[in-house]
């Protein structure tokens, strides 16, 4: 079945089972590769997109269920070559280590500053615990959130895709 | 490990111009690896490319797991060449017999051995370049060598004004030979090793732009998922191809040597038709195992068999005879699961004479082995491109993953990406393996004159044997690997390594008791397994540590004072046990409703004291705080020694706080992240770090963080509770 989608600003008509999962979709039809395949099951936040500014699961997402929305993915995060604030927070607190939970930590953490641009860290905690990293990231991930917190203006949910 | 220049380092001019430095290492000199010289304009063996435009590339041969490879070996090469570690392009080697860890003469990246065994070499190649440039200059110049200096990617004029670029003078260079052994910069000279560095490959995974083996696409490429036995063993009796084949995408349904491949243009595509797969199994050869049964199995063998004598110091069973109290302690640890966050995969291309392999890897020449069994090629005719790791623990060193593949592209003649889902990585992994230590203790008064310690299970290398036996020769006709695997076995601890993966942590008790005993009844019941992060330490951690806090505690006394007194030969223990009791303010009381507990443990050369303050909190054990101290010798990156060591205690809390994976007839009961809790972010503790100053050769950081807090944990829970738990994982309430 066709599909149309809007993903990082850039209209796209996909033929796929309906029952497909975003993530598959992003990945492999559109060849965006940052967005990880991780559990397959909502569990481990690996796959985190935004669909309409919000964070969603796109390996539990069905592509029927968001025909027609605006998505945005870690590569949308940093178009025209500016990096998002989070992503110059997370290269320079030296988040990441084998790096592959790491796109979908940036995209919970940056709709919780796009809705909270000043977290409190048990905001932070709340907002980012679904996410999990292997390696034990956590501690450089929320002092690396807390470093860019009430500095993100430029991007917001509603302006995806836009 | 001194190493003589003309030994390791060949000098040659890259196809493009420029200065080329590659190695071989000694002893595997005569390794004929089959490489097949398709990898574009660089030579296989190109350590060190100093092209005559400016790039510079360095070889990793180390594969980036997260452990820092990337950026901890990149600087050590950078150090001695002058030029900022962000300045080299690292690329990730192929097979080849110049990229073999010498310390297991195999292409693997495990045992937290990258930086030991680089730390010689990789700076001294990068002394060489920059004494050759520093030659080619003074020749441009009609100066002495001597005279010349560098700064930052470039010859200096003994003028101090004039200089040139390495770029100028790269192929010029390459016909330099030094004459001279170049001396390696002092310590106090350095400008990158032992500062805080950024981490090389941070921006590529903070923009999703980093390619892990997940990530490979091919032209035409086609997707793979593969059904296997539910209980390890079983052989495919037969299956409803045809109710398969009709769905929508999908290209063939077929055994392979380990299930039943289903190859579709999707993943999804293949997902969904392999719902409807149903395989008959001949379950002749399965196991039946349970839990219970493979403890019941260990108990019964260790009091049949003894064990292998590994150690023996004076006479434990007359120690025992004159003792006042004997002690007993039985540990059960269970199996456990990697989770690395990237689910095995790998994409394969069988070109008829050839194949290619793209897969996240620690072990590429035995993921050559492992594809050459899956096709009718020869591991020479097989190349292995490695990629970033989503995380390996172990895990990836056994390429089961890459046969897969490399069996379902040799059917299709195609390119195939093979993609395994979480629960297929969660049941059908080989596993840690689940262990039983018996400890007993011989006391008089308060002195512990007697330590015996059984452990009881399997050998990693029995079930590793198989691939990594022929990935030493990999000449050897295939249907020679099974015999190689078993000739390799027999000939353990006299032509190859001895297997100490059960008693690594054990044999090296450092603890002076006047009477030692350990011996290992090899038990073995048929469950897979495999490396996982710090191996044995990570159970005999465990039963050594606990055992001794449950001896200090029989004979009233403080649980660091005890182990302190029985420490003075082994002054590096010393210093970290001291630095982490000072960090933790051991003697004060910690607040109502938590305790700590402690551990000091040496693993990987690596000497790691920690203290863990924990309470109890309704149903849940709530881990407060982890005060680390670390000797690991020499520092190349604090930032990563930090993180690995910080990970480390996360990984071994996930493991003592749910890590287990259970059986049932036979079957993982496990399947996904929320039966296979591991550490998230509302449970994080605060860790406090202290890396001890040495100036010893640096040691292994990735895993020895992980051993000394399961037992710390279980130390503190004990003084909070007074009740002692002997298996793993931790309860709240027992």
């Amino acid at each position: 079945m066709a599909f149309s989608l809007t993903v990082n600003g850039n209209r796209h008509t996909v033929d796929v089972d309906s029952d497909t999962p975003l993530l598959w979709v992003i990945r492999d039809e559109l060849g965006l590769k940052g967005t990880k395949f991780g559990c397959g099951a909502g569990l481990c936040g690996a796959c985190t997109v935004h669909v309409n500014g919000q964070p969603a699961r796109s390996c539990s997402t069905a592509i029927e269920l968001v025909d027609g929305a605006e998505i945005t993915t870690i590569e949308g995060l940093s178009e025209g070559g500016n990096l998002h604030p989070l992503q110059q927070a997370w290269i320079s607190e030296g988040v990441p280590q084998c790096g592959y939970c790491q796109s979908g930590q940036i995209m919970t953490a940056a709709h919780l500053l796009a809705n909270n641009p000043s977290p409190s860290r048990d905001d932070i905690v709340a907002a980012m615990t679904g996410n999990l990293c292997r390696c034990g990231t956590y501690a450089r991930i929320v002092a690396a959130v807390e470093s860019v917190a009430g500095s993100v203006g430029h991007y917001q949910p509603g302006q995806e895709g836009a | 490990m001194a190493m003589n220049r003309r030994d390791f380092l060949k000098v040659s001019t890259s196809a493009s111009g420029g200065l080329v430095l590659s190695l071989s290492l000694p002893g595997c000199a005569t390794v004929d690896t089959g490489y097949s010289e398709n990898a574009g304009t660089w030579r296989p063996d190109a350590w060190l490319e100093i092209q005559d435009n400016g790039n510079i590339y360095f070889t990793l041969a180390r594969v980036e797991m997260g452990q820092g490879t990337y950026t901890g070996l990149t600087t050590l090469i950078a150090e001695e060449l002058d030029v900022e570690p962000a300045s080299i392009k690292p690329r990730f080697a192929p097979v080849a017999k110049e990229y073999l860890n010498p310390a297991y003469k195999l292409q693997i990246t495990g045992g937290s051995t990258s930086v030991a065994t680089s730390w010689e070499p990789l700076r001294r190649a990068g002394a060489e370049a920059r004494y050759m440039l520093m030659m080619a200059a003074a020749k441009v110049w009609q100066v002495e060598t001597d005279n010349c200096s560098t700064q930052d990617g470039r010859v200096v004029h003994p003028n101090g004004i004039d200089s040139l670029p390495y770029a100028r003078l790269a192929s010029l260079a390459a016909s330099e030979i030094p004459r001279i052994e170049v001396p390696l910069k002092p310590r106090s000279e350095w400008k990158y090793i032992g500062k805080q560095m950024k981490r090389l490959d941070a921006e590529a995974k903070a923009t999703g732009t980093a390619v892990y083996g997940i990530d490979i696409e091919q032209p035409g490429m086609l997707y793979a998922v593969v059904t296997r036995p539910p209980r390890y063993g079983a052989k495919v009796k037969s299956f409803n191809k045809a109710d398969v084949t009709v769905h929508s995408g999908v290209k063939d349904v077929f055994e392979i040597e380990r299930g039943v491949a289903v190859v579709a243009t999707s993943y999804w595509r293949a997902r969904k038709a392999q719902r409807a797969l149903q395989v008959e199994w001949d379950n002749d050869d399965a196991i039946t195992l349970s839990t219970e049964s493979v403890f019941h199995h260990y108990y019964k063998d260790s009091e049949q068999d003894a064990g292998v004598s590994e150690r023996e110091d004076g006479d434990y069973a007359q120690a025992e005879e004159q003792a006042g109290k004997v002690l007993h302690a039985d540990y059960e640890q269970p199996y456990l699961a990697h989770f690395a966050m990237e689910p095995m995969n790998a994409t394969a291309w069988y070109k008829g004479d050839a194949m290619e392999v793209w897969a996240s890897t620690q072990a590429p020449d035995l993921g050559r082995i492992a594809a050459a069994r899956g096709c009718d090629l020869s591991p020479g005719d097989i190349t292995i491109h490695t990629t970033f790791l989503g995380g390996g623990f172990g895990r990836r060193l056994t390429n089961d993953y890459i046969e897969e593949a490399a069996a379902v592209s040799y059917r299709m003649k195609a390119p195939v990406k093979l993609v395994w889902s979480r629960e297929e990585d969660t049941q059908h992994s080989p596993c840690r393996p689940a262990m039983l230590h018996r400890m007993r203790a011989a006391v008089s008064g308060n002195r512990l004159e007697g330590w015996h310690h059984q452990i009881v299970g399997p050998q990693i290398l029995d079930w590793y044997i198989t691939n990594a036996a022929p990935a030493q020769y990999p000449w050897a006709p295939k249907m020679l690997y099974n015999t190689l695997g078993r000739v390799g076995l027999a000939a353990e601890g006299l032509a190859t390594p001895k297997d100490v993966s059960a008693i690594e942590g054990a044999i090296d008790y450092p603890y002076q008791v006047p009477n030692v005993e350990l011996r290992h009844t090899h038990s073995d019941p048929g469950f897979p397994i495999t490396w996982w992060r710090s191996v044995g330490y990570s159970h005999n951690g465990f039963a050594v540590e606990t055992f001794m806090d449950e001896i200090a505690h029989e004979l009233g006394e403080d649980p660091i004072a005890f182990r302190r007194a029985r420490l003075q030969n082994q002054p590096r223990h010393l210093q970290v046990l001291d630095r982490v009791a000072e960090m933790s303010r051991w003697n004060s009381a910690s607040a109502s409703g938590r305790a700590k507990g402690v551990a000091v443990f040496q693993s990987f050369g690596t000497f790691v004291a920690q203290v863990v303050e924990a309470s109890i909190e309704g149903s849940e054990i709530k881990v407060h705080k982890v005060w680390c101290a670390v000797d690991c010798g020499q520092v190349v990156n604090p930032s990563v020694v930090s993180d690995q060591i910080k990970g480390g205690i996360l990984f071994g809390l996930s493991a003592a706080l749910w890590g287990e994976i259970t059986l049932a007839d036979g079957k993982v009961q496990q399947s996904n992240f929320h039966d296979y809790p591991v550490m998230a972010m509302h449970n994080l503790p605060d860790v406090e770090l202290d890396i001890v100053d040495s100036n010893e050769a640096p040691t292994g950081v990735g895993e020895p963080g992980v051993p000394p807090v399961i037992p710390a944990l279980g130390n503190a829970l004990f003084r909070l509770t007074g009740v002692r738990q002997r298996r793993l994982p931790l309860k709240a309430s027992s």
